[in-house]
């Protein structure tokens, strides 16, 4: 087949995502179908049966709306890309690719159970810092998939190396001018998230991630947010009221299916389950990629059929999971959290587990930057709480819970009620 | 550090710096970056992960802890507008004396950097936050591949990253922070070559 053969496959939730020839041989790639294997929300599917799906069709999901994104950016604005960034005809086509390239390969580095086991990454040399599921989809980038992305004969219209790929994903300097594309890839309103929401609620059936995909599309644009600043993603006017359906979605969504108490017990008990299984519980390093690849969901649930993962494990085979039985306000005071702390010291060894909601990062992006609108009036960007109450008046989920094992809930309800506090079981 | 004790130490941090950076300085721009200079250049273990984008080193996980410190009452966060678009300005809470409080431990151990930050960029406009840190992110990174750089190159690689920036002021930055020992790429050598 040529270069210019489009290959589509169907996707339950874009209709058909359309790939050219060189991204039909990266997704060839061993590495790159390894995301079949890794499942987009780990265990959810025990609350909502229907969520199966994986990283690998959310991957394509995401370099379809990349693409979508970055033609509306180029079409709502491209005077200002060419006047301030110095893109031509030639560059934009450049970029374009190389953006389709990133979104494809943002997540190609995902441990087992996707975000569940984030924790279990090792430290970096010297201490301190761990690794992130980005440094290894840089790794694996400039590792086993540098030949198929710098020796495809497509890329003799580019000239893109693999560390040019790597780099918009991983955020560094060497993404170079095309460092503001990399708000399509991991942003505010980047095209990441505008997959998963789409994909986790049509799968787990819960319709409050839905928001009009093609509206927020249409309306993206380059803007300045202030004086001297450089450009950056934000919306035209027209469009925020799907910017904040957006971002609504994305709070329902992280309270309803992210944060669903039963979804986050087992969350916790396959990070520890795993944790019983690796060799000194952590993955191998960015640098031990052969070994790193091995690990995916079809490994660990042959090991835990097995017999292995130690307590948790058992707990996941039987179903003998965590109970919740506090839960604080979504934002807490002052005053919650020394209600909280009071609580925890009481209970004590019955406490099995702790969780924030903000504790990874890495979940689901609930952080308080605000979209920039670009106003009709005046030309000028204006937050997006300017326009939306809405967004304006939502806060931060700051929400901890607290768990205790199944055998001592009894006792456990007795002592919340007993503390009391501003929270509920 | 545990996940409780590095939540009460950002957040005194962040009353600490507010309620010392003036007030026309002290928004969302200058505390990012300043804990981006006080983690990566004088190690004060933050636990933040700073990526660039065209805005500059950011972590979204500084402005989440913000929103948490808003909700704590120990911020008051306002934007304000102008004729260029909009910027947030952050006022001491109510509550800002008791967070403090909570993280004075870890204060008194970062006292002197947290000096050296309020005193080294407290009166920077955001934009040239923005380009300084961006300048100090080239500079580590390549640091920390054994690169070492002159200032034309330190200063050609920030304008890809900042290009709506005249070249001669990225490189008087340059010159700048050189002088001022933020930069560890470049030797002296390098450095008296330009």
């Amino acid at each position: 087949m040529g270069l210019d053969h489009i290959y589509e496959i169907r996707c339950p939730v874009h209709g058909f995502v359309a790939l050219n020839a060189w991204e039909r041989e990266i997704i060839d790639q061993p590495a790159f179908q390894r995301l079949k294997r890794i499942r987009q929300l780990a265990w959810t599917d025990q609350v909502y049966p229907g969520a199966m799906h994986t990283r690998f069709e959310h991957s394509l999901g995401v370099r379809h709306v990349a693409n979508l994104l970055f033609d509306s950016v180029v079409r709502n604005s491209r005077a200002l890309l060419e006047s301030d960034l110095g893109y031509n005809e030639t560059g934009l086509d450049r970029y374009r690719q190389l953006v389709r390239l990133a979104a494809l390969l943002h997540d190609v580095g995902h441990s087992p159970f996707s975000h569940s086991s984030e924790d279990l990454f090792p430290e970096r040399d010297g201490g301190g810092k761990k690794y992130v599921h980005e440094e290894y989809s840089a790794a694996i980038i400039r590792g086993p998939l540098r030949d198929v992305i710098e020796n495809h004969r497509a890329n003799a219209n580019y000239a893109f190396s693999a560390d040019d790929v790597a780099a918009l994903i991983e955020g560094s300097a060497g993404a170079q001018k095309g460092i503001f594309w990399r708000d399509l890839i991991s942003g505010q309103m980047d095209a990441d998230r505008m997959d998963y929401l789409l994909r986790d609620s049509h799968h787990t059936g819960v319709h409050y991630g839905r928001y009009d995909l093609h509206r927020i599309v249409g309306t993206v644009t380059a803007l300045r947010s202030g004086e001297n600043s450089g450009l950056r993603v934000g919306i035209q006017e027209g469009g925020w009221h799907v910017a904040e359906a957006l971002v609504l979605a994305r709070y329902a969504m992280f309270t309803q299916v992210y944060f669903h108490k039963t979804r986050v017990a087992y969350d916790i008990h396959i990070r520890e389950a795993m944790k019983a299984m690796l060799p000194n519980g952590r993955f191998p390093r960015p640098t031990e990629l052969d070994k790193y690849l091995e690990w995916d969901d079809w490994k660990v649930l042959g090991l835990l059929a097995g017999g292995q993962g130690g307590e948790h494990g058992e707990r996941l085979t039987q179903r003998k999971h965590y109970r919740r039985v506090y839960r604080s306000n979504e934002m807490m005071s002052h005053r919650d959290r020394e209600c909280l702390e009071k609580l925890e010291e009481r209970l004590g060894s019955l406490l099995a587990e702790r969780v924030p909601a903000g504790r990874s990062k890495a979940w689901y992006k609930t952080d308080g930057s605000d979209i920039p609108v670009l106003s009709e009036q005046d030309g000028v960007a204006r937050p997006l709480s300017y326009f939306s109450r809405a967004v304006s008046y939502l806060g931060k989920h700051d929400q901890v819970f607290l768990y205790c094992r199944p055998e001592d809930r009894l006792e456990a309800d007795r002592i919340v009620k007993e503390v009391g506090g501003n929270g509920l079981a | 550090m545990d996940w409780r004790n590095l939540q009460k130490a950002r957040m005194a941090l962040f009353a600490e710096l507010i309620s010392r950076v003036p007030q026309a300085s002290m928004g969302r721009t200058m505390l990012m970056k300043l804990c981006y200079f006080l983690q990566e250049v004088r190690g004060v273990p933050l636990g933040y992960r700073f990526t660039i984008y065209s805005y500059g080193p950011f972590d979204s996980e500084v402005l989440s802890d913000l929103n948490t410190a808003v909700g704590l009452d120990g911020v008051k966060s306002t934007v304000v507008y102008n004729s260029a678009g909009y910027g947030y300005r952050l006022e001491p809470g109510p509550m800002s004396a008791a967070i403090r409080d909570d993280g004075e431990w870890f204060l008194r151990q970062h006292q002197d950097s947290i000096d050296w930050a309020v005193e080294e960029f407290g009166d920077k406009a955001a934009s040239e936050m923005e380009l300084e840190s961006t300048m100090v992110f080239v500079d580590r990174e390549a640091a920390g591949r054994g690169e070492i750089l002159s200032l034309d190159l330190l200063t050609d690689r920030a304008r890809n990253l900042k290009p709506h920036f005249q070249r001669e002021h990225i490189a008087a930055r340059a010159k700048d922070l050189y002088s001022r020992r933020l930069l560890k790429s470049v030797k002296r050598e390098a450095a008296l070559s330009a």
